[in-house]
């Protein structure tokens, strides 16, 4: 048996992965541009990591390891600005946002790497609709038995974060009615959803073997679930989030991801059973479509509210155990778009301001280099 | 025989209707078999239409009917230089000024590069100015075609048509004032030699403003239909075109000003990046078929040498014009080579400029389009292969099937 070894990391540790898109400055549809842009950035110095992504399109950005607030934001910014002032130099946008709201998938080509080959050949036209964007937080683990629990017990949260991130209401040209467009091109895939309801690492290492002998993986890329556990960071890795408009708001969705951690973590407030799981696809489901607005039940104390309630009451729990300045200034910006409406909103309200989709994402545009 | 009045006269004369259905449909299956069979680019289909029916093969398009269907060539030139110009963004040059470098180096270099060898052929110096000038754009009409055809995205591809852009403007302006100088060696009356240039450059200009201001504030009332700013663009470009003529100005300038300055001017985005698509395509069709038909093959003998001289000096100045700033304004060199390639096709189109020498100048005309014609038939031919090969080599075209 091959087992997989989870890596020990510092506990509570962030590191934030965001899938950016990247669009042309004439009518702001995507474009082919991600080899030409890693191949400027190739000889030039930078922090942070920006990687290719499955299709031409999308590049993606990654942060080293953080434990606060103001040093992630920090180099969030700092990505953020070697991407403009190279997308100034190549002519192209790049922008935030769960998916490109008038892309046609037809148009997209898959990046040249043996990787992206093969998800290709595997999932066919899948693979092309997948052009979506999300942000992936890390949260670093003791053990595998913490990042399993953390895992288990995010689940009942998963549907404020999608609420808190959601925004890709438009795609392929429409309003879907939907805040998070995104997550049901995540949905087809096999192997997406949730991580089987173990609790122990011993067992995980058994059930990945089985899958893995049966030929259905052969690491854990395959998995394409909402929270996965990476064991060669040590980390539990959430992916369930939109790729937010700023670089602000991906560090405050990372922030709020750990504080929550930590409270359960050292409260262990419930005993996590597989019952969980039974109202995981209608939270969830209730979050893309409905945003705060959706309702979340809880299996476990049996009661029913609307997310946006329930992120409020969360961080009731939070607030008294802030840590430092910038945990209370992210939990506060979590608070602000509990109030004031998430970016699936501004998204609707900046599109019904003239109607036409290509500005909005010119809009976005601006408003990830910090402009608007 | 007059009970039989409502029978037609026997063979019914071609007329111009017959000729854009046939050009159209012989320049469209062309293209395709070119294509099918000879793995090459469709526009070759329509070039080798245009120089079978053309004077100097069969003939059956003579110069008076290629006269007649002037009014859909001119339409179909403004159309091409429109969208070109309004693919254009100049506020790129702002951000990345060396681009604005490479631009000057390789139309300059490229200048230089066919005078010189065109005075090594004893070529008189204004003539050589005038062919060298003409030789510095590359031709927009191909370059358009073949990103379509491709559905081609990257730096190459951004590149070629911004260079295209600006290189044909130094030619359309170059090439006006060098008209004035030769009214001096011909003229010698002051007024035409100051005179025609500037209202040529600076006329053109003000009327591409013009039109630009009224387009933006008509789109302004229309808002951000589709369907009715691309039908009114058409019916814009069609009078602008109309005006352009009729006031004497350069209808190449005018038109590629027009579409750049929609984009220039247009800060609060009124204006939908128009693609003419298929209605583009019937256009690009006959620019094609047509501008090869007024190529006269049967000046290639005498002009093969010089033109090929040319046509070498000219790839030589612009490849050094890409590679000098290369690497500053953000280009691998690999790029930039292939970039240099995607240049290389000229412009069938300035057939019409040699033309319009002609026209005024009637001394200088053979001279001139000896060697132009044949530096443009050279091009066509392995210009449009050789740049469709640089935009799939550089990863940049879409092709069917691909993944």
């Amino acid at each position: 048996m091959n087992d997989l070894e989870f890596r020990q990391s510092s506990p509570l540790s962030l590191g934030v992965e965001l899938e950016l898109q990247l669009v042309n400055t004439r009518d702001h549809d995507l474009t082919r541009a991600a080899s030409d842009l890693l191949s400027f950035l190739k000889n030039r110095s930078y922090t942070g990591e920006i990687k290719p992504e499955i299709t031409e399109s999308m590049i993606e950005v990654s942060t080293g390891i953080h434990s606060t607030y103001d040093p992630l934001v920090q180099e969030l910014r700092s990505i953020r600005d070697t991407l403009t002032a190279a997308t100034e130099t190549l002519n192209i946008g790049v922008t935030g946002g769960g998916a490109h709201p008038f892309q046609r998938w037809t148009e997209r080509r898959i990046f040249d790497r043996p990787r992206f080959r093969h998800v290709s050949g595997l999932y066919g036209y899948l693979a092309k609709q997948f052009t979506v964007f999300g942000q992936h937080i890390h949260v670093g683990c003791a053990s595998g038995d913490d990042a399993l629990y953390l895992l288990h017990a995010w689940a009942r949260y998963i549907p404020q974060l999608i609420a808190l991130s959601a925004c890709s209401p438009f795609y392929q040209g429409v309003d879907t009615a939907f805040e998070s467009s995104r997550l049901n091109a995540v949905f087809a895939f096999p192997l997406s959803g949730r991580a089987p309801f173990v609790l122990k690492w011993d067992d995980f290492n058994l059930y990945f073997d089985r899958m893995r002998k049966a030929g259905i993986v052969e690491s854990m890329k395959d998995f394409y679930w909402d929270i996965r556990p990476k064991p060669e960071y040590g980390t539990m890795e959430i992916r369930i989030c939109d790729t937010p408009l700023t670089v602000e708001r991906a560090a405050a969705l990372a922030l709020y991801v750990q504080a929550l951690s930590r409270w359960l973590l050292e409260t262990r407030p419930n005993q996590l059973t597989e019952d969980i799981y039974l109202a995981y696809s209608f939270n969830r489901f209730q979050a893309c479509r409905f945003g705060m607005e959706g309702e979340l039940v809880d299996v476990l104390v049996e009661t029913r509210r609307p997310i946006g309630e329930d992120i409020l009451a969360t961080l009731d729990l939070l607030t008294p155990r802030v840590k430092d300045d910038g945990e209370a200034k992210a939990l506060s910006a979590i608070a602000a778009i509990v109030r004031n409406g998430n970016e699936a909103r501004w998204m609707r309200e900046q599109y019904n301001l003239n109607g036409s989709l290509p500005d909005l994402v010119w809009s976005q545009v601006r408003r990830f280099r910090g402009e608007e | 025989m007059h009970d039989l009045f409502f029978l037609p006269s026997w063979p019914p004369s071609a007329g111009d209707l017959f000729w854009y259905g046939a050009l159209l449909l012989a320049g469209e299956i062309t293209g395709i078999a070119v294509h099918r069979w000879l793995r090459l680019p469709r526009l070759i289909g329509w070039v080798a239409v245009g120089l079978i029916v053309g004077p100097s093969v069969t003939g059956a398009l003579n110069q008076q009917t290629l006269a007649s269907l002037s009014g859909v060539l001119n339409v179909a030139i403004g159309m091409v230089l429109f969208e070109l110009g309004q693919r254009v963004d100049l506020s790129w040059l702002r951000r990345n000024p060396w681009l604005l470098g490479t631009s000057i180096l390789e139309s300059g270099l490229s200048f230089a590069a066919m005078f010189f060898v065109l005075r090594l052929l004893n070529t008189h110096p204004l003539v050589a100015a005038v062919a060298a000038a003409l030789g510095v754009t590359t031709a927009p009409a191909v370059v358009l075609a073949l990103v379509r055809d491709l559905r081609a995205q990257g730096q190459v591809t951004e590149r070629m048509l911004l260079f295209t852009a600006l290189n044909s403007i130094y030619t359309f302006i170059t090439v006006s004032i060098l008209l004035a100088s030769l009214a001096r060696e011909y003229r010698g009356d002051w007024i035409s030699i100051l005179g025609h240039p500037s209202y040529l450059v600076l006329g053109s200009l003000l009327f591409a403003a013009v039109f630009a201001s009224i387009t933006l504030r008509l789109l302004r009332l229309l808002g951000h239909r589709q369907e009715s700013q691309f039908i009114c663009v058409i019916g814009l470009v069609a009078v602008a075109v109309w005006g352009a003529i009729a006031l004497k100005l350069s209808v190449a300038l005018a038109l590629l000003g027009y579409g750049t300055m929609m984009r220039t001017f247009d800060t609060e985005r009124h204006f939908v990046s128009l693609n003419f698509g298929r209605v583009g395509r019937i256009f690009l069709v006959l620019l094609f078929v047509l501008t090869a038909a007024s190529l006269d093959l049967r000046l290639l003998p005498a002009g093969a040498l010089g033109g090929l001289a040319l046509v070498l000096a000219r790839f030589a100045g612009k490849s050094l014009g890409m590679f000098a700033l290369a690497r500053k304004s953000g280009l691998t060199l690999q790029k930039a080579w292939y970039l240099s390639i995607g240049l290389l096709p000229k412009a069938g189109v300035t057939i019409i400029l040699v033309h319009e020498v002609n026209a005024m100048y009637p001394q200088f005309g053979p001279a001139l389009a000896t060697i132009v014609v044949s530096s443009i038939v050279i091009l066509e031919l392995i210009g449009i292969p050789l740049a469709s090969y640089a935009l799939k080599k550089s990863g940049e075209a879409f092709e069917e099937g691909q993944t």
